[in-house]
């Protein structure tokens, strides 16, 4: 069996689970089964849900905030401020929202099945220019922030102005945007470093989420064997990407200093006052429109409190 | 180069319908230029309460997705019937009568088999973006101020479906031709030598004033 | 068949329908499809019961390309840049730079020729594509001229060949094009072509001077303008040097730190200015409609070709035909400047027989990548590169060679398409008369390669500035 993965951009840390899952199942099945992982050539990451669902590849990643409407249960976990502290935490939490029925049902509407999450620290601003003081200094100002971070910032007075991750750098450079929203290794590898003058460090508005799904046509397909293969390289993959995240973290600060950024430190008063203003009404905004298309948006809310004190104990 | 070539006409039926047809396609091309011209406008704004007001116009980029399928795919029909899409014409340009005739009705023949396919291809890609049970109909929306996609979408299966009525059209045209062997065919593009082509287009940026 | 077998045999297929006549954008489509459904059913082992999967699966990939190539802020640029040449039009610029043009420099030897290809110069400043720029030209200049005793083939030459300019100066659609297939900065590409440009336009005017030196009655310097009369007809260019401020400022700001906006913005906002000066020139309704309408088509044509060839690039990234060919030029065993010079050769062979936009389109998606592997990868570091420029700069540095090589051959037999516009204003210039009077220019335009091609930093120090 020989599968074709759709993914974008270049290798980084941020596919490093991918590529240890095509590894993993190979060495596992004696190279019977293998993926086929395609950096942009197979289609636009916008369009790799309608590709598992056309049946056009087997396996694909994508972020929720890129098509709200396409996944509306999974953007739960791009809600502002859930208070998500690691890696480890965003993982649990996804896969039990991933496992909830409601979600199954969602994504069963693209013949996909979720198998992992890409897990990201929270996300912080790099952006060019005079860095922002204050809450205030956000007005008008344009971010490329998708999905609940977006909205956060908009509750701020800034203007979210979004473009895919690929089109990040151009947008930045030729001056669509101001600042750019991002987790650490993807301001590193799509070179927003190279255009930034400051970055927040401790803004932590929430995080996107971008899931890896199968098609669910090929994942039934294949033999018992197979399957077992991929089910059981599940965790293992993750905790490799773990680890190669955790290179990013011991980097960063280096890289930093290399491209000059200045880094930009709200007060706890003024992070605080962040969060009051936008995670409400965001939060509100939302459970609204869950309820307008029969998704239990609340239900999934608890879902994630209730899975976050389960980690922490 | 887009040179428009000259198409003959009558009081045939056929002749009648290539020209309504012709109508409905102006009128569509008209939609798509001020379609270019709003995305002027749309700029225009955009700085202005960007520079002056320190208000960037929300939705900027989502509102340019929306208008830019409107500018590629409205003039497409317009620019077939009058042979503006570009070909090499190094043999075409040589061949003269049935032959002629003959290599035209195949390739547009092919151009029809594409545009069938894309038609279904496209009504496809429009329907996973459309759902009756959901607000705005929206099952797929913009990134930032949530404009439903399926509008946009949509244009593509409704452009192509014009373009298969002249491919149609010109198919038969083609084909009366190369059956009967008529020397001057109406209402398909004439294939011209590349200086009456030129010239035809000379005319069109000097026709009016300097 | 492997999958790159099927890449191979469908690409023979496509330029087989390309030579039969085929409407480019829809033998690439066509193609693509093709291609696509080829490579799924082998994926099904040909079994005649998977075919119509295959087939489903093929339409609904190449169905989606359309809309999603084409709902693109980048590709905005493309019908602004359209439509900004039509109004110029309209706004009486054309008349008006080449009225400027005469006055400042036509003292010099074979001053109206030089003139004209200054004037060119200027208006490829607001006009994106170059045979509407010589079609425009043919009519000013040609009959200037001539009263002055210029020799008809060399004067159809000079505007054939300065028509050309429009296309490096921005805006270029065309290098907007070839900014989007290659997935590099708009901005920085645009900027680039300033210089080429200028430089080109600075060894058509030497060339002009040379050759009024060298030969007599080559047609005599126009004296005798006050420097009154010089400054009194820049204002009705003006317009033209506010299109070039603005998008400068709008690309790369020289007098502050960021620039103020998009190249799009910048395209926007001077067609505005344009579009304000073409009202204050009485436009009518039928005018703008016309420039519509033209605006209307050319978009469409051009947009027609990206998505056609995009379905069949979707095809070769399912075949991976540009990793093997990538991998091919790579391994050659010779110095990457020869296999680059051949790259270009054959870039001037195939613009005989094609439409410069059609032909970049086919091949980038194969040649670029391949390019790029010769330098050593597009993240490869100036001092590790064969060519002594970074990845993202020799992006930029084989589009400026590439968006010139396809302007070459817009001057050149058998096709030349300005020749041709110039021979179809002129009822008294046969098509043989402006290539003979070219000629000279395919000297010019041949240092002018070799110059962009030895010293690189003349494509590369402004956008290097960014
Ligand atoms: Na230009
Ligand atoms: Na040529």
């Amino acid at each position: 069996t020989e599968w074709n993965v759709s993914v974008w951009g270049k290798r980084r840390s941020f596919t490093e689970h991918i590529e240890k899952l095509s590894e993993l199942v190979s060495a596992k099945t004696n190279g019977e089964f293998t993926m086929n992982i395609s950096y942009g050539g197979l289609s636009k990451n916008r369009e790799n849900l309608d590709g598992i669902s056309i049946g056009a590849f087997e396996m694909a990643q994508f972020c929720a905030g890129y098509h709200r409407d396409k996944n509306p249960t999974i953007t739960a976990l791009e809600l502002p401020f859930l208070g998500i502290g690691s890696l480890e935490e965003e993982i649990a939490v996804s896969m039990a929202v991933y496992n909830h029925p409601s979600t199954i049902e969602d994504l069963a509407r693209w013949n996909a099945k979720l198998v992992m999450p890409s897990p990201m620290p929270q996300y912080n601003l790099v952006g060019v220019g005079e860095a922002p003081s204050s809450l205030d200094d956000f007005e008008g100002m344009r971010i490329r922030a998708t999905g609940g971070i977006g909205q956060a910032f908009s509750e701020i007075g800034a203007v979210p102005t979004s473009v895919t991750a690929t089109e990040a750098y151009n947008a930045m450079q030729s001056g669509v945007v101001d600042s750019v929203a991002f987790a650490e290794h993807a301001h590193i590898a799509y070179r927003i470093l190279e255009n930034g003058d400051w970055w927040t460090t401790n803004l932590n508005p929430g995080v996107v989420n971008c899931p890896v799904v199968v098609n669910i046509d090929a994942y039934d397909a294949l033999s018992d064997a197979h399957r077992e293969a991929l089910d059981s390289s599940i965790d293992e993959a993750l905790q490799h990407y773990l680890a190669e995240y955790a290179k990013i973290f011991d980097r960063w600060d280096a890289a930093m200093t290399e491209y000059g950024i200045e880094p930009v430190t709200f007060s706890d008063e003024q992070a605080n006052a962040f969060r009051e203003m936008a995670a409400g009404p965001v939060r509100d905004a939302w459970l609204e429109k869950m309820s307008s298309i029969n998704v239990p948006g609340q239900e999934l809310i608890d879902l994630i409190n209730a899975t976050l004190s389960e980690v922490r104990q | 180069m887009a040179g428009s070539a000259s198409v003959l006409e009558d009081h045939s039926l056929l002749s009648r319908l290539d020209r309504t047809l012709n109508f409905t396609e102006r009128q569509l091309a008209i939609v798509c230029g001020l379609a270019t011209l709003s995305l002027m406008l749309l700029a225009t704004v955009s700085v202005a309460g960007r520079m002056f007001f320190n208000a960037p116009l929300p939705g900027y980029i989502d509102w340019i997705e929306q208008i830019m399928p409107v500018i590629a795919f409205m003039a497409i029909s317009y620019t077939q019937r009058d042979g503006g899409h570009i070909r090499m014409d190094i043999l075409v340009g040589r061949l003269r009568g049935r032959v002629l005739w003959l290599f035209e009705l195949v390739t547009t023949i092919a151009i029809f088999i594409l545009v069938i396919a894309l038609i279904y291809g496209s009504w496809a890609h429009f329907e996973r973006s459309f759902d009756f049970a959901r607000p705005m109909w929206s099952n797929d929306s913009s990134i930032d101020i949530s404009l439903p996609l399926w509008p946009a979408k949509l244009l593509a299966p409704v452009a192509f479906s014009v373009l298969a009525l002249r491919l149609v059209l010109q198919i038969y045209a083609y084909g009366k031709a190369f059956f009967l062997n008529i020397s001057e065919p109406i209402a398909i593009p004439l294939v011209q030598s590349a200086a009456e082509q030129a010239a035809e287009e000379a005319k069109h940026v000097s026709g009016s004033q300097t | 068949m492997e999958p790159i077998e099927i890449g191979l045999a469908v690409s023979a297929g496509m330029l087989l329908l390309v030579i039969a006549g085929m409407r480019v954008a829809f033998a690439a489509g066509l193609a693509g499809l093709v291609g696509l459904i080829w490579i799924f059913w082998a994926r099904f082992g040909y079994a005649p019961e998977q075919f119509g999967k295959a087939l489903t699966i093929s339409l609904k990939t190449a169905g989606q390309v359309p809309h999603s190539k084409v709902a693109s802020q980048a590709l905005s640029l493309i019908p602004t840049f359209i439509l900004i040449g039509y109004l110029a039009y309209y706004a009486g610029l054309t008349r008006a730079i080449f009225e400027l043009a005469k006055r400042w420099v036509g003292w010099l030897p074979g001053g109206l020729a030089v003139s004209t290809v200054f004037a060119t110069a200027g208006f490829a400043a607001v006009s994106g594509a170059s045979v509407a720029t010589s079609a425009v030209f043919a009519r000013i200049a040609i009959p200037e001229m001539l009263k002055l005793g210029y020799d008809k083939r060399f004067a159809a030459g000079v505007v054939a060949a300065g028509g050309t300019l429009a296309s490096l100066i921005p805006p270029s659609a065309i290098l907007v094009i070839y900014a989007i297939i290659v997935e590099q900065d708009v901005g920085k590409l645009l900027l680039a072509g300033f210089i080429p440009g200028a430089f080109s336009a600075v060894v058509y005017g030497a060339l002009i001077v040379g050759m009024a030196l060298t030969f007599r009655n080559f047609g005599p310097p126009v004296k005798g303008f006050t420097w009154r009369e010089r400054f009194e007809a820049v204002p009705a260019a003006f317009p033209i040097f506010f299109v070039i401020g603005i998008i400068i400022l709008f690309i790369y700001n020289p007098i502050g730190d960021k620039a103020w906006g998009t190249p799009t913005e910048g395209g926007a906002l001077g067609a505005f200015v344009v579009f304000l000066m073409a009202l204050y020139r009485k436009m009518s309704w039928s005018q703008l409609k016309d420039a519509l309408v033209e605006t209307a088509k050319l978009s469409a044509m051009i947009f027609t070709i990206i998505w056609g060839v995009l379905i069949y690039v979707r095809f070769l990234g399912f075949a991976d035909l540009p990793g093997a060919f990538s991998d091919w030029i790579s391994g050659l065993q010779q110095d990457p400047m020869v296999t680059l010079i051949m790259i270009l050769l054959a870039y001037a062979v195939l613009g005989m027989f094609m439409d410069a936009i059609g032909m970049l389109l086919l091949t980038l998606p194969v040649v670029y990548p391949a390019v790029m592997a010769l330098n050593g990868g597009e993240t490869v570091a100036a001092a590790d590169s064969a060519f002594g420029m970074s990845g993202p700069m020799c992006a930029i540095w084989f589009g400026i060679l590439v968006v010139k090589m396809a302007e070459f051959c817009l001057i050149t037999p058998p096709i030349g398409l300005n020749c041709f516009v110039v021979a179809g204003v002129r009822d008294d210039i046969s098509v043989q008369d402006v290539f003979r009077g070219v000629t000279p220019f395919f000297v010019a335009d041949a240092l002018t390669i070799a110059g962009l091609v030895m010293f690189p930093w003349i494509v590369l120090w402004l956008p290097s500035l960014t």
